[in-house]
């Protein structure tokens, strides 16, 4: 089955509703207040709440009632065993993104809810209620902010004027622990922003995947490079970007084309021609300082 | 010392009024309409590729230099387009100090974190401070003595830091910003600064964020959004507001390099810490921050 035009905004229409009436209400009124109730996930920096836990499933009920066909995979929820991504049409969602935030207050966290039909983020909806921001966005509908149309200005993209989201991400251990991600991370910013290098505007950093890829679709940021994400952070988002003229490609060098679940995304935003940002993307590949490696674990 | 006593009796609340009314009324809405929609920016030097100067951003001056001359035509004015490196100097006098537009990057990007920053300093204190982001509409303000509001509100800091549970590094969100210059060794102790903050073998913090403005991590480190700010290479138009705003929620502020206790509005190096419940705590995390410093930032 292939979801019509009208199906596809249909469920936009839904998550809309449950985005800013169940899950936003739950989000505003917690944050910042369960400072010492978090459990510690990997390394203790990564925080999970029980309120993660509750929105999830208040989520996942109302799908379900609403969808009982559709698949779905949570951050809560997901275990390694249902990690293949199917044809099948999934719900993908991160019930509180920007956990880190979320607990500290600051006002960057949101709830992130997608869909992907054979393997294509179809519908997206973020909505971050400190802000009052709600990005909504389904395949050929068009993505809003606040029910206005969300188009980025029509200017030149280049990497040196660019400024860029850089996260700090959760899992920071150096090369002695097997895995090189982090030493990779730090070589590529320094790359990035050094005066020998790409020498860019600037770099930001908000906390949170989501938000971030939204920033993206807006064009107030130019890119979002990441790795470590979960396909939950950046799914709605995704299909928001690409309504608003946006390319996702992987954040190592030559992937053009890439899994929901790739784990490692580079974000580029629309107002652009497709050669400028194919040109953006192969520049900001050749300061990417090694080959970034991530694993499904359960 | 007659000046000095003259300058202890201003009141502050009246000047915090007014720089709130010149803030939301006619600088604000000219920073939200100009946002993003300049590309043809001048670049201050060859070299410095990154440090964007706008013609807008000295129209905004003249609108705040013109409207402060008339209401106090006694004080002293520093601000960001008419400051001339080696001769404007900051003394006893009430002196505002102000940048127009903060995050001019922002501001030429359209990201939505660019600000006016307007503080005035009495011997050379930071005692009045009004940030406002017409792009978010938030207003944060405080004089000495008068405490914080935040959109007209009353902001009450103590309540906030009692939600906030206890400040240690290790736990924190920290504010960090590679800033425009990206040369020598200030850049090489900043990069690995970071990295021994984020590291797991280092301070191992919560993460860091990056809004590009240091106004506004001021403002968003005073309302308790944030656990403190490092930063090498600001100038006294860029915290002074900030500063001011800080102290009145509990916070402090120090120098960005080992040692600094005491430092003046234009140290261009600082280290900015939330107020805590428990006063040791403040100290003690100045000094493990400290720690991981790698270098020495020197402007």
């Amino acid at each position: 089955m292939v979801l019509s035009k009208q199906e596809l905004k249909n469920i936009e229409t839904v998550l809309v509703e449950l985005a800013t009436k169940e899950v936003g209400p739950v989000l505003k009124e917690n944050a910042g207040k369960m400072f010492d109730s978090f459990d510690d996930k990997a390394n203790q920096v990564d925080l999970v709440t029980a309120i993660d836990k509750q929105i999830e499933q208040t989520i996942l009920k109302r799908l379900k009632a609403e969808y009982p066909d559709f698949h779905f995979i949570g951050e809560e929820s997901y275990t390694s065993a249902d990690r293949e991504i199917s044809d099948a049409p999934t719900f993908i969602v991160d019930p509180i993104d920007g956990t880190t935030n979320f607990i500290h207050g600051y006002p960057y966290s949101c709830t992130s809810m997608g869909l992907v039909e054979k393997g294509v983020p179809v519908v997206g909806v973020v909505y971050n209620p400190h802000l009052n921001q709600l990005y909504h966005a389904s395949q050929g509908n068009g993505a809003f902010l606040n029910g206005e149309p969300l188009k980025p200005v029509e200017r030149p993209l280049g990497l040196q004027r660019s400024i860029i989201a850089l996260e700090s991400g959760s899992e920071r251990s150096s090369g002695s622990s097997g895995d090189d991600n982090f030493d990779i991370k730090q070589a590529t910013y320094r790359s990035l922003l050094s005066d020998q290098g790409g020498y860019i505007h600037g770099s930001r950093s908000c906390g949170s995947a989501a938000m971030n890829m939204c920033m993206v679709a807006s064009g107030y940021l130019d890119a979002y490079w990441e790795g470590g994400c979960w396909a939950w952070d950046v799914c709605a988002g995704w299909c928001i970007l690409t309504e608003t003229g946006g390319k996702v490609v992987g954040g190592n060098a030559n992937e053009w084309k890439i899994p929901v679940d790739e784990r490692c995304y580079l974000a580029v935003r629309g107002g652009a021609s497709e050669s400028s940002q194919d040109k953006f993307i192969e520049e900001f590949w050749s300061h990417v300082a090694g080959k970034l490696k991530y694993f499904w674990q359960g | 010392m007659q000046e000095k006593s003259h300058n202890q009796d201003l009141d502050l609340l009246s000047i915090e009024q007014f720089l709130t009314d010149l803030a939301v009324n006619e600088v604000g809405p000219l920073i939200k309409a100009e946002s993003g929609i300049h590309q043809d920016y001048d670049l201050k030097t060859g070299k410095r590729k990154v440090d964007i100067v706008t013609a807008i951003d000295k129209k905004v001056e003249k609108i705040i230099w013109d409207n402060v001359k008339r209401k106090y035509p006694e004080f002293k004015f520093v601000g960001e387009e008419s400051y001339v490196a080696g001769v404007t100097k900051i003394t006893e006098d009430a002196t505002f100090i102000i940048d127009p537009i903060d995050g001019t990057t922002n501001f030429v990007h359209d990201f939505p974190f660019s600000c006016t920053s307007m503080g005035l300093t009495v011997n050379r204190e930071p005692v009045v401070g009004v940030i406002f982001n017409p792009h978010l509409d938030l207003l944060v303000c405080a004089s000495k003595g008068n405490g914080i509001r935040v959109n007209g509100q009353e902001f009450d800091s103590r309540e906030k830091l009692e939600h906030m549970g206890p400040l240690s590094l290790r736990k924190s969100i920290v504010a960090l910003q590679p800033g425009s210059a990206r040369e020598g060794s200030n850049f090489e102790t900043k990069i690995n600064t970071y990295r021994n903050l984020l590291s797991c073998d280092g301070g191992f913090i919560h993460g860091f964020r990056n809004i590009g403005s240091s106004a506004m991590t001021l403002a968003y480190l005073s309302i308790g959004y944030l656990d403190s700010y490092w930063d090498g290479g600001c100038y006294s138009w860029d915290v002074c507001a900030g500063w001011c705003i800080l102290n009145e929620a509990g916070g402090r502020v120090v120098g960005a390099n080992q040692g600094e206790w005491d430092i003046e509005v234009d140290n261009r190096t600082y280290l900015a810490v939330r107020g805590s419940l428990a006063a040791s705590e403040q100290e003690t995390y100045i000094k493990d921050f400290w720690k991981c410093v790698q270098g020495q930032l020197k402007y």
